[in-house]
């Protein structure tokens, strides 16, 4: 338990998320690499496939870091994306060990 | 075509589309729950906001997707949709038209009543989203428990079979496509998520996402394309629709598209069907490049490009209604040529004409008729049996020009319905204002009309209705304590009668106030205090110039001061119009407008040595009046007996001051006529010359409204005949005890 009282950042996603996004994306995670993070996604109305595999991507090297990696207040259009290219949102969390 | 005229077109179908929308509402808002009306809406603003995307309408675009959105819920069966989630849509409809207004004719549109929407409409699509697709509000913070690789990853397969599929092919072939995006694909301002999106239309599909050659966050490269997919697609289109989903894509992938054995699904695909509803996926600014350098200007505006494409095929099919050739130029422009070209194959069913053309054809077909008729008198006074073989051939070109006249008239007939529709937003907004709950209902809205009746008929409607609501509806709460459903309501109705088009407006407010309206018209010194009126005749008081019952003067009906004007459009319109009211229950407008504002079937008759055009309409018998058959009373009264029955007689010269005494009946015709209100006259004229049909010219476009008279002709000589307004008259020799100009007026 004493993970989840360290500091945790927050990240909310851009309303549309398309090519030029998942470069934003991507500098935004690798700024925030080392501690547990917290992704907002309510906003979210147009996810593009290279912002998914960043955040997908991400998603894996929190898992390697044993660090939480939580996507909260998914939007529709998120998650429907998601599904949409074969990717299970609840997946995108990594555990804490 | 150039994109403006593109453009033109998009506009003509934003009104049909937000006439479909806004009908739609209404029949769910009464009830109907017929899932095509709702993908019938749903489809309208998604229509709108394709198109808007492709000329970059972002205001348009953005309001048409939340309401879009909102609108999917209830396709989705996550919104129920109740009055008050319907009455949030009507307004948003509003909206909707206003910012396709703007978009077409500039100006401004209420900033904060539309966002105030977009909120209202976010609200419901957020507070009626299912647990099943609603993520929960506390953050997702513990590790899904399904099977996953190393990497915590498991490809899932899904399927899509719930979705909603104009092809619905949940039957057909299986085909097994593998699908690897290239960098290119993205570059080009492709979206992989589209293309999947497009292709689960197509049928039944599971996917499974390949990410094995993502690599880790450090080092990958967040252009590059690391995802693919195999996909399973159930569908009865063929391997070549399939590929045309990826047709602008196809250079930039590796795609691979074959038939799977029927009987045995892929093993390597163990599908867990999952429920799943993509619509909020049909949308939106993915930033793109230029696709297609023919349609680089629609692209520009920063839409997806399937979007784009198929906006513009769509603008362009409509195009081809009208000029094949060029709308086949537009859709090889286009991304489904093969939608085009079915598109093309049908367009034979109706044509966008521009009106101008018609009016020409309408006023060179009136010349014709006007010619054909003095063509007829030469031939007939040079050939007085009217065997001539040139005379035979006259009567046949007179039938054929009589249809070409009929056919070109039904060209401009148009349904009421648009106008309708109008309506019921002014009495929702109106109603909005005063505070009370009013319906409207709307019966006969396909009765055809000529079109400048019905572009006439908005105003004069629209100050009606907004008068009925604030002044004829009274508030729930004095409806409730009159015993009344707190709710008012408003008919609105259209029919066709005698050769004219009725149009009824009946309320079920508190009625007219007589004794109010009656003292107000002797303060404005309209009536004598003494005069001795009729019900009909104090109604009919509220049509006065200046005429005004209301205390307090509102922004809504300002200073009542509308009814004269109403009535002035009406008239300007060949039309009449007459209320009748029943205290505490209502009343109702009539207002009789003829079909057609160019052509008439008349009598033509001399009185006082002028010649006159009765319309045929109007007439129910002639007859040749009896000296025993008069009878005298009053001062100047005179009946005529009619089996057994006896009718008014009117001598038309002495009512329109042709003449200063009245003629005697025995030496005249008399014209039996039915008036609108339903009582019957006998008209009297000196004598009848014939019946043709005649070519309307207005009076108060070359002249002035004159009382009695609708309108004027050219004879076949080439004289100007006047055209007897029969109402007017029948009224004018009913209403002697008001002022002379009042008779006219008051029931005319």
């Amino acid at each position: 338990m004493a993970s989840k009282k360290a500091a945790q950042k927050s990240l909310k996603l851009a309303s549309v998320l398309d090519l030029n996004e998942a470069s934003a994306l991507h500098g935004k995670l690798m700024e925030l690499r080392g501690g547990n993070i917290k992704i907002d996604a309510s906003e979210v109305e147009r996810l593009g496939v290279q912002s998914a595999q960043v955040l997908v991507a991400g998603a894996q090297a929190w898992n390697a870091d044993t660090k939480i990696f939580a996507i909260e207040n998914a939007s529709g259009a998120f998650e429907k994306t998601m599904q949409l290219i074969g990717i299970d949102p609840n997946l995108l969390v990594a555990k804490e060990i | 075509m150039d994109m403006n005229e593109i453009k033109e077109i998009f506009f003509q179908e934003c009104e049909e589309q937000l006439a479909e929308l806004e009908s739609g509402l209404l029949k769910l808002n009464d009830g109907d729950r017929d899932p095509e009306t709702v993908n019938a809406v749903f489809r309208a603003v998604h229509s709108i906001k394709g198109g808007a995307g492709a000329f970059g309408l972002d205001d348009l675009v953005a309001f048409a997707h939340v309401f879009e959105t909102t609108l999917d819920c209830v396709r989705s069966n996550r919104l129920e949709p109740t009055q008050d989630v319907l009455k949030v849509m009507l307004k948003s409809a509003d909206v909707l038209a206003d910012l396709t207004k703007v978009a077409r004719d500039g100006g401004y549109v209420d900033d904060a009543r539309s966002r105030g929407l977009v909120k209202e409409l976010e609200a419901l699509a957020n507070g009626n989203v299912p647990a099943a697709a609603s993520k929960a509000p506390e953050p997702v913070s513990v590790a899904a428990t399904a099977p996953a690789d190393d990497d915590g990853f498991q490809p899932i397969p899904f399927s899509f079979d719930a979705f909603d599929d104009e092809d619905d092919a949940a039957k057909g072939q299986t085909y097994e496509i593998s699908f690897r995006p290239r960098r290119e694909l993205y570059g080009k301002g492709n979206e992989a998520a589209l293309l999947l999106r497009d292709l689960t239309r197509l049928g039944e599909m599971s996917i499974i996402c390949d990410t094995g050659t993502l690599p880790v966050l450090d080092q990958m490269d967040p252009e590059q394309s690391y995802f693919s997919w195999k996909i399973s697609l159930t569908t009865e289109k063929t391997q070549d629709d399939i590929r045309s989903v990826f047709e602008f894509a196809e250079w930039d992938c590796d795609l691979e598209v074959k038939a799977a054995e029927p009987a045995s699904p892929p093993e390597d695909l163990p599908m867990v069907p999952v429920a799943f509803d993509l619509s909020a996926l049909d949308d939106g600014p993915f930033n793109i490049e230029p696709v297609q350098p023919a349609v680089d200007e629609a692209v520009a505006a920063d839409v997806e490009a399937t979007d784009v494409a198929t906006g513009i095929a769509n603008m362009a099919a409509a195009a081809a209604r009208v000029e094949k050739k060029e709308a086949a130029s537009a859709a090889a422009t286009a991304t489904v040529a093969a939608q085009n070209a079915a598109a093309t194959s049908t367009a034979g069913q109706t044509i966008r004409v521009d009106l101008d053309r018609v009016d020409r054809l309408i006023n060179l077909v009136g010349e014709l008729v006007i010619n054909q008729a003095m063509l007829s008198q030469s031939v007939i006074e040079n050939d007085a049996s009217g065997t001539s073989a040139v005379n035979m051939g006259l009567e046949e070109l007179q039938q054929l020009t009589r249809e070409i006249q009929d056919s070109v008239m039904a060209i401009r007939a148009q349904p009421v319905k648009p106008v309708f529709q109008r309506m019921s937003r002014i009495v929702r907004e109106v109603a909005d204002m005063v505070g009370k709950s009013i319906r409207l209902v709307t019966e006969g809205e396909n009765t055809e009309v000529d079109k400048t009746v019905i572009d006439k008929l908005a105003e004069p409607l629209t100050h009606m209705i907004r008068n009925a609501v604030d002044h004829g509806i009274e508030t729930p709460e004095k409806r409730l304590a009159a015993g009344k459903d707190p709710e008012g309501t408003i008919k609105l109705t259209a029919k066709h009668r005698s050769g004219r088009i009725l149009i009824e407006l009946v309320d079920d407010g508190a009625g007219i106030n007589r004794e109010r309206v009656r003292q107000k018209a002797i303060d404005n010194e309209l009536i004598a205090p003494d005069s001795n009126l009729s019900d009909e005749e104090i109604d009919n008081l509220i049509f006065a110039p200046g005429f005004s019952t209301a205390d307090k003067i509102s922004d809504i009906s300002g200073r009542g001061v509308g009814m004269d004007v109403v009535k002035r459009s009406i008239q300007a319109l060949g039309g009449r119009i007459s209320i009748s009211s029943k205290p505490g229950h209502g009343s109702v407008f009539t207002m009789s407008l003829p079909l057609t504002l160019a052509v008439l079937d008349g009598m033509v008759v001399t009185v006082a040595g002028q010649t006159l055009v009765v319309p045929l309409t109007a007439i129910v018998e002639t007859l040749q009046p009896e000296a025993a058959a008069i009878h005298s009373f009053g001062s100047n009264q005179r009946l005529i007996s009619i089996r057994n029955s006896f009718c008014p007689l009117v001598d038309v010269g002495r009512i329109l001051n042709f003449r200063a005494t009245q003629a005697n009946p025995v030496e005249g015709v008399a014209l039996l006529v039915e008036s609108e209100g339903g009582g019957q006259r006998a008209l009297m004229v000196d004598a009848i010359q014939g019946q043709r049909q005649v070519v309307i010219k207005s009076l108060e476009a070359n002249y002035t409204h004159v009382p009695g008279i609708a309108a004027a002709t050219i004879l076949g000589d080439g004289r100007v005949a006047l055209i007897l307004d029969v109402d007017a008259v029948v009224g004018a020799s009913r209403g002697q005890s008001l002022k002379a100009e009042m008779s006219l007026a008051a029931t005319g």
